[in-house]
């Protein structure tokens, strides 16, 4: 069966076309939203809600690019929205904290370990998801797309609805960035 | 910027070189369904709920008289309007205009 044939199906809401789907595409959108969001069960939780919103909202799906583009941006989609949930949640913890008794400061170290990340690499990687974390929106989704799911310029181009220039300049701003971040945690923790 | 730090630097930047790509957990598809069905029936046992005839009959007494408290409140308040309307006419007609403190303190001889 071929994709054509499987969205069709889909949109009559075949069980076993829906099952094809989530086996065929399951590790792309869960390695994607697991490079987002740094966190198994977080990366899990909203792979199911991806494939929910492919089940409810498929007959929206004009075709026009090709499925795993419309998948890709579902999945990035929901990912951002719950890291700035999961922030505004942080921020009101902190508020909380100003008046509460827990104001201790929090040290965040660490603490994602990759699973496709060799074992030599391990400290290394998670030093560099960490400084990952903290890249604008635009940045993560580029440098995410092509160094953990070794994308082209063009199909990232394609999923952000921007120019291959443009993907080039984000992708030589986040490693910019990421570099300036890494200097200040080593320098930091060197000292 | 130390070379110790450049190189450290270099080394994370090229720890994720040949990363493999992650998978979720075996019943990936089990995991998805159960929830599916466990949320479809959430929103059946809401529409269970709100079908009742009771709880259908009481949800439309609320609005009816929800209603009926908006309409009321904003006719005595368009009455009131009108009232204060008519009382600044008549003040107006007749120049029962109150003096203020400052008229007080600086009569004219």
């Amino acid at each position: 069966m071929n994709e054509r044939e499987l969205i069709s199906l889909l949109k009559k809401k075949d069980r076993e076309a829906f099952k094809i789907i989530v086996e065929t595409w399951q590790g792309m959108v869960y390695n994607t939203a697991l490079g987002i969001l740094q966190s198994e069960e977080d990366a899990e939780d909203i792979s199911q809600e991806v494939f929910m919103q492919v089940y409810e909202s498929i007959s929206s799906f004009k075709e026009e690019s090709k499925f795993s583009t419309w998948l890709y941006r579902i999945t990035i989609s929901k990912a951002m929205d719950h890291i700035r949930k999961k922030k505004r949640k942080k921020r009101f913890a902190f508020i909380q904290s100003l008046y509460g008794k827990d104001n201790e400061v929090k040290i965040d170290p660490p603490d994602f370990f990759h699973p496709g990340v060799n074992l030599e690499n391990k400290e290394n990687a998670a030093i560099l998801f960490k400084a990952i974390e903290k890249l604008s929106e635009n940045q993560k989704t580029a440098f995410v797309l092509s160094r953990i799911e070794g994308l082209s310029y063009n199909d990232i181009g394609e999923i952000m609805a921007i120019s291959d220039s443009a993907v080039d300049a984000l992708l030589q701003r986040a490693k910019k960035n990421l570099q300036t971040n890494l200097k200040s945690y080593y320098q930091l923790h060197e000292a | 910027m130390s070379e110790k730090i450049f190189k450290k630097i270099e080394d994370a930047m090229q720890s994720i070189d040949g990363i493999k790509k992650a998978s979720p957990a075996p019943y990936f598809f089990t995991r998805l369904e159960a929830r599916m069905q466990n949320e479809k029936n959430w929103w059946i046992k809401i529409t269970e709920f709100l079908a009742k005839p009771s709880i259908a009959f009481a949800s439309i007494c609320l609005i009816v008289m929800i209603n009926a408290i908006v309409i009321f409140s904003s006719s005595k308040a368009k009455n009131t309007a009108s009232t204060q309307n008519n009382e600044l006419a008549s003040i107006d007609e007749y120049s029962q205009v109150s003096a203020t403190l400052f008229e007080y303190e600086n009569v004219k001889p």
